[in-house]
């Protein structure tokens, strides 16, 4: 062979790995709405940025007449670019190979590219599509999960981890994403469960369709283990390319400023009226939300899934923001189990990444309920408490109105750490409502009156004029400014520009012992 | 065609809707007081009210259906 040959038979393989599991295959991806595994990295990716490795890597088995069936790459496209000019590193599962599914060396490539993610501290992205373990390997193939499943916690809290499914995901491949910081999934096409629903059929009787047991929304709606739920392929790298830029690129860095056009003094008047008068009427702090942050744009996290918390990101002054917030509109905006873990996790992922927080609080005080306490409502409404309390990034508070009991100490009071607490001259900050102090404190008084309901509904009037403030917690320090709402957007931005060399520390420790 | 369920336990102060009406998804069909809240119940689907299950005053759990449709 002269070199010409040498070149010439280096593209002919190029080009035979390039085509996966062939022509036919990549039809039928086409057919159900998928894109390829290769089409996927070169959307999400900035153009010509892409570097593949292991293009030639090939499966070991023997078994099953596995020997004669061989395809270069093994059902994974793995390698490193650049989204937004920031370096990544990706594998894609090939649906077109073998099902996607895992063997040795495909565990072996997407190790490789997790290792070098972690030494050069950059985000990984996985991009699922795979019919679970190749069963021709074996227990080879089992090894090859437990080696991912390790890097993905050894991974966690040192550089950003994504995972989008965009297939069947299923058995043991669901732990790698339910391990990574955020869960992309694409409607209809995707579905996660760890046994599906022919087994559920065999074992317990029940019927239940792939879509219903495990579709992106019920993940995200029902079970929370999914972040977004896309319409296709595209909207879903689309996401993570808009995620990534509230992202650093590890731990140890801050996540990028961007260029601020949005004034950072804007007032808006229209906050002084999101506030419904009457306590007892909800409204939607999304309205807040979206009014005081740049641009007017809040990027939603869980959307879906316990909407009486909202928490996502967004910018104020070009410094990307955590917001978490109670939503008074779902569920009167009270804490239970689901709206605890969303928080917390949420609370620890900004943390890990040095993301400031901003809180929103109008929260009534925990769901009571046999369900809820059967459900563990003590030790999910603990993770709220460790989350904040372990959080050592900025922290601001705006309680708006609503701050009652335990809930208020939960959501980044002052006491737990709350570097700057702001508070609405609407807040009402008390160990309990007013109907229930006042039956309490003035029960005999109550009981031995000529008219116990105009009695009650006479101290019920005076406890809300004096206890139901913000002025109580402010003479105490406990809040630390009371603000005018329309100023909320200066305010947060001044904080925050404050803030921004903070440097804070808990206790050494091996790692806490966060309730799970 | 979904029915009207509670989203969390509560008491039913209002009832806005007769049988026959004819709602859109998203109209306000109840409103619930929980948790020193008063939460309007809305319509997931747009459809007809065959039947009341609630009325003023009733304590409701969650989950429970307060409205048939059809």
């Amino acid at each position: 062979m002269d070199i010409e040959d040498k070149i010439k038979e280096l593209e002919r393989r190029n080009q035979e790995a390039e085509l996966g599991g062939g022509s036919k295959r990549i039809e039928q991806q086409h057919d159900k709405g998928k894109m390829t595994a290769r089409e996927r990295i070169r959307y999400l990716l900035d153009k010509n940025s892409f570097d593949e490795i292991d293009k030639f890597v090939v499966h070991r088995c023997h078994d099953f007449g596995m020997d004669k069936k061989k395809i270069p790459g093994d059902g994974v496209v793995t390698g490193y670019g650049t989204v937004g000019g920031r370096r990544v590193f990706i594998f894609s599962q090939d649906f077109t190979v073998f099902g996607g599914s895992l063997s040795g060396p495909f565990g072996e490539k997407v190790c490789k590219i997790m290792d070098l993610a972690l030494k050069n501290g950059a985000p990984v992205i996985g991009l699922n599509d795979s019919g679970g373990a190749r069963i021709q390997e074996g227990v080879v193939s089992l090894g090859s999960y437990g080696e991912i499943f390790k890097r993905n916690v050894w991974a966690s809290g040192v550089v950003p981890q994504i995972s989008v499914i965009m297939g069947p995901c299923a058995g043991g491949a669901v732990y790698s994403p339910a391990l990574t910081d955020f869960t992309i999934m694409v409607k209809k096409t995707s579905n996660m469960f760890i046994t599906g629903p022919q087994v559920i059929k065999a074992v317990t009787q029940e019927e239940v369709t792939p879509e219903e047991l495990g579709g992106a929304m019920t993940h995200n709606t029902k079970s929370g283990v999914a972040h977004f739920a896309e319409n296709s392929d595209k909207e879903a790298l689309d996401r993570v390319r808009e995620l990534l830029q509230y992202l650093p690129q590890n731990h140890r860095e801050m996540p990028p400023d961007t260029e601020c056009t949005d004034d950072p003094d804007r007032r808006d008047k229209a906050l002084n009226k999101v506030i419904p008068a009457n306590p007892k009427i909800p409204y939607d702090m999304k309205d807040i939300i979206r009014v005081v942050l740049d641009d007017k744009k809040f990027f939603e996290v869980q959307m879906h899934y316990a909407t009486n918390m909202v928490v996502g990101f967004g910018r104020l002054s070009g410094m990307a923001v955590g917001i978490v917030a109670n939503q008074p509109r779902s569920l009167a905006g009270c804490l239970d189990i689901n709206a605890s873990m969303k928080c917390a996790r949420f609370v620890r992922t900004c943390d890990c990444f040095n993301i400031p927080l901003v809180t929103f609080v109008d929260v009534p005080g925990f769901l009571p309920g046999v369900q809820q306490e059967y459900g563990g409502i003590i030790k999910h409404g603990a993770k709220i408490i460790y989350a904040y309390c372990e959080a050592t990034v900025p922290k601001i508070t705006v309680i708006t109105r609503k701050a009652y009991g335990g809930a208020y100490d939960v959501m980044s009071s002052k006491h737990h750490g709350g570097d700057i607490n702001y508070a609405y001259p609407t807040a009402e900050i008390a160990v309990m409502g007013p109907e229930g102090a006042v039956n309490i404190i003035f029960r005999k008084r109550i009981e031995q009156s000529d008219d116990p309901e105009g009695t009650r509904q006479k101290l019920v009037e005076e406890y809300r004029n004096n206890f139901a403030s913000p002025f109580k917690a402010a003479e105490l320090g406990y809040i630390d400014q009371i603000i005018f709402p329309e100023n909320t957007r200066p305010r947060l931005i001044r904080a925050l520009s404050m803030l921004k060399q903070k440097e804070d520390a808990i206790p050494e420790r091996r790692h806490g012992n966060i309730p799970l | 065609m979904s029915d009207v369920t509670a989203p969390m336990g509560g008491k039913v102060i209002d009832v806005k809707v007769n049988i026959g009406d004819v709602v859109n998804e998203g109209d306000e069909v109840l409103i619930l007081e929980a948790m020193k809240m008063e939460l309007p119940v809305v319509a997931p689907e747009g459809g007809t009210v065959k039947e009341i299950r609630c009325k003023k005053g009733d304590a409701v759990e969650a989950d429970a259906v307060l409205i048939a449709m059809e």
